[in-house]
């Protein structure tokens, strides 16, 4: 009950922050488009390459695809490690840990504030990709259903692996080796490249093992009705499977982090 | 000109003696140039399981495509981008005083006093990348190609440095532009793929406002003898016309500003 009223608190204090730097939270939102929009135009121009037609994809289908990825990429954005590195070697941590509530806590409102606040125009902006790129959507009513628990599922696999990467920065002071490492995962098996269905089959495999495809791509092929209802089972159990795991691992590390932390400048 | 060769000559050398002692950092830095760069490969060997050709791009060309993109990368990062960090950073703390106060041009002393050494190997890893794909390619290389090569990658860079020179002087005004230059960050991305592959609205803004599309592609289609002779004209005029306005509106942002402090 206290962690609901203290949710409310932070979440006002923080909108009422967020409502200055409006056009700041749009400008940031430019990295989650930019990437699906440059690769569905190479895409399209693959198919129009081939005749419009690579392995039963089509334009309209790499329009959908890429224009749900982006709508999923800026849901489930996360970007505590960067953050979290910058405290620690600003010595600020050390001023955060000695308040009652996690960090995490603090994050979780950052995160869910950015998220709100961008998307009415992050819609439009996708209505107009869509249109442009004659989308074709095969998302029927239970798929959009689906969608919801399999976007949160992946909001906090996200969320989580990168808190898993940011507690490392209690024995490292420099991350961006470990945050490169994972960017380059997430762009190679998330699904960023292509939609999982033309990769090339030891990838796909790769993919399905690994955690990075159910932060992003698993929900996107959902939303754009690409998969059966078997599969959708299938996949929000991976995602719950992961999510469970890297949750586990993450209290682990941090409590040895915590242990083994010596602030910077103490 | 030689004066001010010899005061960048001292500025890299105190940024290398000063990087030197983070060894481990330059490694990590190269490894994770290698990781960057392998799978920015990886994406387009993908897209070319699919097709043999990108609007009209081989694979050979678009890996030649793929280094300079890191190329250019590499030159604007080496010291255009760590140069301008410290010069927001100065103007906000008030520090710019001191460097404006010395007896050279502030432009060249501000957009050249910082590097990151570490970026050299980038340069490296993005030549290596264009040679594979020349060596894929196996056209000759003719000496025209090679010089055309040359001088549209130096625009390329030029044109991004005015670019970031033009966005850095807004700081006189608005002290705090970090976001204005996300702008330019995010769009970078693009530069991976040639602007002709680009929707209308997104062709014209990489090759005007962010011109990171126009600094790759033009250099990719000079050193895979693809580039018509106007391309090289007109690379060479835009780049002399966006330096020519960024230094403009530099001398104009600094008569407009007046210190933090003062």
């Amino acid at each position: 009950m206290t962690l609901v009223r203290t949710y409310r608190a932070l979440l006002l204090a923080g909108f009422q922050q967020a409502a200055q730097y409006r056009v700041q939270s749009l400008l940031w939102m430019l990295f989650s488009i930019v990437r699906p929009v440059i690769f569905l135009a190479a895409w399209v121009a693959v198919a129009v390459a081939q005749g419009g037609d690579i392995g039963g994809y089509r334009v309209g289908d790499f329009a959908a695809y890429y224009v749900c990825m982006t709508f999923v990429s800026q849901l489930v954005m996360a970007w505590n490690s960067h953050e979290f590195e910058w405290e620690v070697n600003q010595g600020r941590l050390s001023a955060k840990l000695l308040r009652p509530l996690h960090p995490l806590h603090y994050s979780v409102v950052d995160n869910v504030i950015f998220k709100l606040n961008t998307l009415p125009v992050l819609v439009i902006i996708l209505i107009a990709i869509s249109l442009s790129f004659g989308a074709r959507y095969r998302t029927e009513p239970w798929h959009v259903l689906a969608f919801i628990p399999s976007v949160i599922l992946a909001a906090a696999l996200l969320f989580m692996f990168n808190w898993v990467i940011a507690s490392l920065a209690f024995w490292a002071t420099r991350m961006r080796t470990a945050n490169t490492l994972f960017q380059r995962a997430a762009f190679v098996f998330a699904g960023q490249i292509a939609p999982i269905g033309l990769m090339p089959g030891w990838l796909q495999a790769l993919s399905f093992a690994l955690p990075f495809w159910y932060m992003m791509g698993a929900p996107t092929e959902i939303l754009r009705g690409a998969v059966t209802p078997e599969q959708t089972w299938l996949i929000l159990g991976g995602q719950a499977a992961w999510l469970a795991v890297t949750y586990v691992a993450f209290l682990s590390i941090w409590k040895r982090g915590l242990r083994a932390y010596q602030a910077v400048g103490a | 000109m030689i004066r001010y060769l010899r005061i960048v000559r001292t500025f890299m050398a105190a940024e290398l003696k000063n990087e030197m002692a983070y060894r481990l950092n330059l490694a990590l830095g190269i490894f994770e140039m290698l990781l960057v760069v392998g799978t920015s490969l990886g994406a387009v060997l993908v897209l070319f399981t699919h097709t043999s050709s990108l609007n009209g791009w081989t694979l050979p060309q678009m890996i030649a495509l793929t280094g300079v993109y890191y190329l250019i990368q590499g030159g604007v990062n080496i010291v255009f981008s760590p140069s301008f960090e410290k010069l927001m950073e100065h103007v906000r703390m008030g520090t710019l005083d001191f460097t404006l106060l010395k007896p050279a041009n502030a432009q060249v002393l501000l957009s050249t006093r910082h590097f990151a050494m570490v970026r050299i190997a980038d340069l490296f890893i993005g030549a290596g990348v264009v040679a594979a794909g020349l060596y894929m390619l196996s056209a000759s290389v003719t000496p025209w190609s090679l010089v055309s090569f040359a001088v549209t990658l130096a625009c390329g860079v030029m044109l991004v440095y005015a670019l970031l020179l033009t966005l850095v002087t807004l700081s006189f005004w608005f002290v705090r532009i970090d976001n204005i230059m996300a702008i330019f960050w995010a769009f970078t991305d693009a530069g991976r793929f040639p602007i002709d592959l680009y929707p209308g609205w997104l062709r014209f803004t990489l090759a005007t406002v962010v011109p990171i599309g126009i600094a790759v592609t033009v250099p990719s289609e000079a050193i895979s003898g693809r580039m018509a002779p106007e391309t090289f004209v007109g690379m060479l005029a835009g780049t002399a016309l966006a330096v020519g306005f960024a230094s403009w509106f530099w001398r104009i942002g600094l008569r407009n500003y007046t210190g933090a402090s003062a």
